[in-house]
C-alpha cells in the first residue's frame, strides 16, 4: 500500500510557490501530517501532485476560528517563523500566509490519505474571499464542497454543480454561522416579549 | 408503444421514504423503457446539525453526543472521536482497554453486516431467508444486552479506554454466542452462495468497477468488493490490530453479491478476531485513571467501522467545549459511487442496489 513518500515535503513545496509549512507527526506508523499553504491559490496545484500521488481525498473541513483571547501580547506565538511579528498592538494575529484570525478569516482543511496515512491541506480565506473547486482533480470534493457553500459564506469558483447539498433553498445561508438561540426560534426568549405580543394582537386592551 | 424515443423516456422520482430501508433518500430517475439512465440523489431530509451541536457540548459530553449519530455504527463513531481525543493529549490506552476496543466494534460490525445481508434477502422477495438472518443476528443483539445491557448504543467508549469489562463468566458467555453463531454464519453464506434468487437478483447487478471506485473515493465493503484492498484495521493499524491477524477479504466483480459476500466474509474475520482476542486479553486496568485534560490542538480520528473508513477531525483550543469537530462517514462517498451503479439498471433492481452500499442516511447528513 502507497503511504506518503519520504520527499512529500520538497515536493509539496515546489508545488505551492507561495510557500507551505509543513509539520508531522507519526503515532503506531501512521503518519498524520499538516501542510498549510501561504497562498490559498495553490490549492489546485498542490493538489494536482497530490493525485499524481495516489492520494484519496477523505473530507473537506471548513471552520471559522475564533479570534484568540486578548491577553498575552508580549509573546506573540510565531510558530510559522514568518515575518509580520512586529506589529502594532491592535492588529490580530496572523496565519502563515498572512490570512488576519480575527474571528471572520476562514480555514478550510482538505485531508487527503494516503494508504493509512493522512495529509491535511489547510487554506485559509479572508471573509468575503473565495477559493477554487477541488473538482476537477477530485471527484469526491463535490459533496463537501456544496455542504461548505451552504453551511458558511465562503465563495467556491467553478463548482460544476453549485446547489444545496442537505439545506433547503428557502433556508438563509451561512447556516453554521448564525447562532439562533432555541429558545428564540420557539418564540419563548422571554416572557414578556411574547405577552406583548398577546397584547398587541387584542389591540392594547387588558 | 412504437413511438419514438422520447415518449419512452420519462423521470420517475423514488423516495424519500422506503428505499430499501426505512430512512428518507429521494433520488430522481431518468427512465429509458425500463432502463434507468441518470440519476440525482436529493439529501437532507434528516439533517439535524448534529456538527454544530459538538461545538456546543462539553468534549466528554461529546462522546455521548457521537454514539447518538447512528445506530448501526454507533460504536465507531464515538472510538474515532476518544481516538482523536487522545492524539492531542497524547494519552496511551491500556493494553486491556486496546483489546476491549475490538471486542466491542466486532460485536458491532458482526450485528450491522447480518442486518443488511438480512434486507438483501427481503428485497429478493426472499422473506424467510431474511427472517432467518435476522434470527441469526439476535444471537449477537443478545451478546450486546448481555455485555453492555443495550442493544444498539452500547456506550462502550471512553477518554483514555473503555467502559466496560469482561469477567470469565461473560467470556465464556460471548465464547459460547460465537460457538452458536459460526456454524449459522455458515449456513447462511452457503446460501448465498448457491440459491438461485439471490444469485439470480445479485450478479451482475449494480456494477461498480476498480476505475469509477477510486474516482468516488469509495471506502469499505463497497471498495473492498471492487479488489481495492483498504482496511484501516491494516492499513493503519488502532487499539490492538496490529497484534491481532485481520484478513482483508476482497473480490473483484464490484456487482451487488459481491458486495454481500465481502460481509459475509467480514462477519467470519470478526468472529476469529473476537476468539483471539478473547484467548490474548491481557489483565490490567480497562481505563486510564481520571479524566484527562485535553489540551488545545488538533488530530484526525480514523477507524475502520461496519461501512468503512471512519474519519473524525477534531480541533480543540484548550476550552471545555471543541473548537470543531467534523466526521466523513463510509456512506458519504459511497453515495457518489450509487450513480456509478445505477446508470444501466432495471427499474426492479433499484432497491437492492441502493441497498448493496450499506447507505447510512443519518450518518451521512448528521
Amino acid at each position: 500500500m502507497t503511504r506518503l513518500p519520504e520527499d512529500i515535503h520538497a515536493q509539496l513545496a515546489a508545488a505551492a510557490s507561495g510557500g507551505i509549512d509543513y509539520s508531522s507527526t507519526t503515532l503506531h506508523n501512521a503518519v498524520t501530517a499538516w501542510c498549510e499553504l501561504g497562498n490559498s491559490s495553490d490549492l489546485l496545484s498542490v493538489g494536482e501532485t497530490l493525485l499524481r500521488l495516489g492520494a484519496r481525498l477523505a473530507m473537506v473541513s471548513a471552520l471559522q476560528p475564533p479570534a484568540p483571547e486578548e491577553e498575552e501580547e508580549e509573546e506573540e506565538p510565531d510558530d510559522g517563523a514568518e515575518a509580520e511579528s512586529a506589529k502594532p498592538k491592535k492588529e490580530p494575529p496572523k496565519t502563515f500566509g498572512g490570512t488576519p484570525l480575527d474571528g471572520t478569516s476562514y480555514e478550510i482543511d482538505y485531508h487527503f490519505v494516503l494508504g493509512g496515512d493522512f495529509l491535511t491541506v489547510v487554506a485559509y480565506v479572508p471573509s468575503g474571499g473565495s477559493i477554487c473547486s477541488l473538482t476537477p482533480f477530485f471527484r469526491s470534493a463535490d459533496w463537501p464542497e456544496r455542504e461548505i457553500m451552504e453551511n458558511y459564506s465562503i465563495v467556491i469558483l467553478n463548482h460544476p454543480d453549485p446547489r444545496r447539498l442537505f439545506l433547503d433553498p428557502s433556508i438563509d445561508t451561512a447556516a453554521l454561522e448564525r447562532l439562533i438561540p432555541y429558545s428564540t426560534l420557539v418564540n419563548a426568549a422571554s416572557t414578556k416579549a411574547l405577552w406583548d405580543k398577546v397584547l398587541a394582537a387584542k389591540g392594547g386592551a387588558s | 408503444m412504437t413511438a419514438a424515443g422520447a415518449s419512452n423516456s420519462y423521470t420517475i422520482p423514488v423516495g424519500p421514504l422506503h428505499v430499501a430501508l426505512e430512512e428518507p433518500m429521494y433520488f430522481h430517475f431518468d427512465i429509458e423503457g425500463e432502463t434507468v439512465r441518470e440519476v440525482d440523489i436529493r439529501a437532507g431530509h434528516v439533517h439535524r446539525g448534529v456538527e454544530y451541536l459538538t461545538t456546543k457540548r462539553s468534549i466528554y459530553q461529546n462522546v455521548v453526543l457521537t454514539e447518538r449519530i447512528c445506530s448501526l455504527c454507533s460504536n465507531s463513531h464515538p472510538e474515532a472521536f476518544v481516538m482523536g481525543c487522545e492524539q492531542i493529549a497524547g494519552l496511551e490506552i491500556p493494553e486491556r482497554a486496546a483489546y476491549l476496543r475490538v471486542v466491542a466494534a466486532e460485536i458491532k460490525r458482526v450485528a450491522s453486516h447480518l442486518f443488511n445481508l438480512g434486507i438483501l434477502a427481503h428485497l429478493t422477495g426472499y422473506d424467510t431467508l431474511f427472517m432467518h438472518a435476522m434470527q441469526v443476528r439476535e444471537i449477537m443483539q443478545d451478546v450486546k444486552e448481555t455485555l453492555f445491557g443495550n442493544r444498539m448504543d452500547i456506550g462502550a467508549m471512553c477518554i483514555g479506554g473503555v467502559r466496560f469489562d469482561l469477567d470469565a463468566e461473560m467470556t465464556a458467555y460471548l465464547l459460547a454466542a460465537l460457538d452458536k453463531l459460526a456454524p449459522e454464519v455458515a449456513a447462511l453464506a452457503d446460501m448465498f452462495r448457491r440459491n438461485h434468487t439471490i444469485l439470480r437478483r445479485s450478479r451482475g447487478v449494480g456494477v461498480l468497477t476498480k476505475d469509477q471506485a477510486i474516482a468516488c473515493a469509495t471506502v469499505g465493503p463497497v471498495a473492498r468488493a471492487c479488489g481495492l484492498e483498504y482496511d484501516v484495521r491494516v492499513d493503519a493499524p488502532y487499539a490492538s490490530y496490529d497484534r491481532l491477524k485481520v484478513d482483508v477479504p476482497t473480490l473483484t466483480d464490484g456487482d451487488v453479491w459481491s458486495r454481500a459476500m465481502i460481509r459475509m466474509s467480514e462477519i467470519g474475520v470478526s468472529i476469529q478476531l473476537l476468539r483471539d482476542c478473547l484467548r490474548d486479553l491481557p489483565v490490567g486496568p480497562t481505563r486510564l485513571p481520571g479524566r484527562p485534560d485535553i489540551p488545545a490542538g488538533r488530530a484526525m480520528g480514523k477507524c475502520e467501522a461496519p461501512r468503512g473508513e471512519l474519519v473524525y477531525f477534531l480541533k480543540t483550543n484548550g476550552a471545555d467545549e471543541p473548537e470543531r469537530v467534523k466526521w466523513r462517514v463510509p456512506s458519504f462517498p459511497n453515495w457518489d459511487a450509487l450513480r456509478f451503479m445505477l446508470r444501466g439498471s432495471k427499474i426492479a433492481d433499484i432497491a437492492i442496489i441502493v441497498n448493496s452500499i450499506d447507505p447510512c442516511v443519518s450518518c451521512t447528513e448528521r
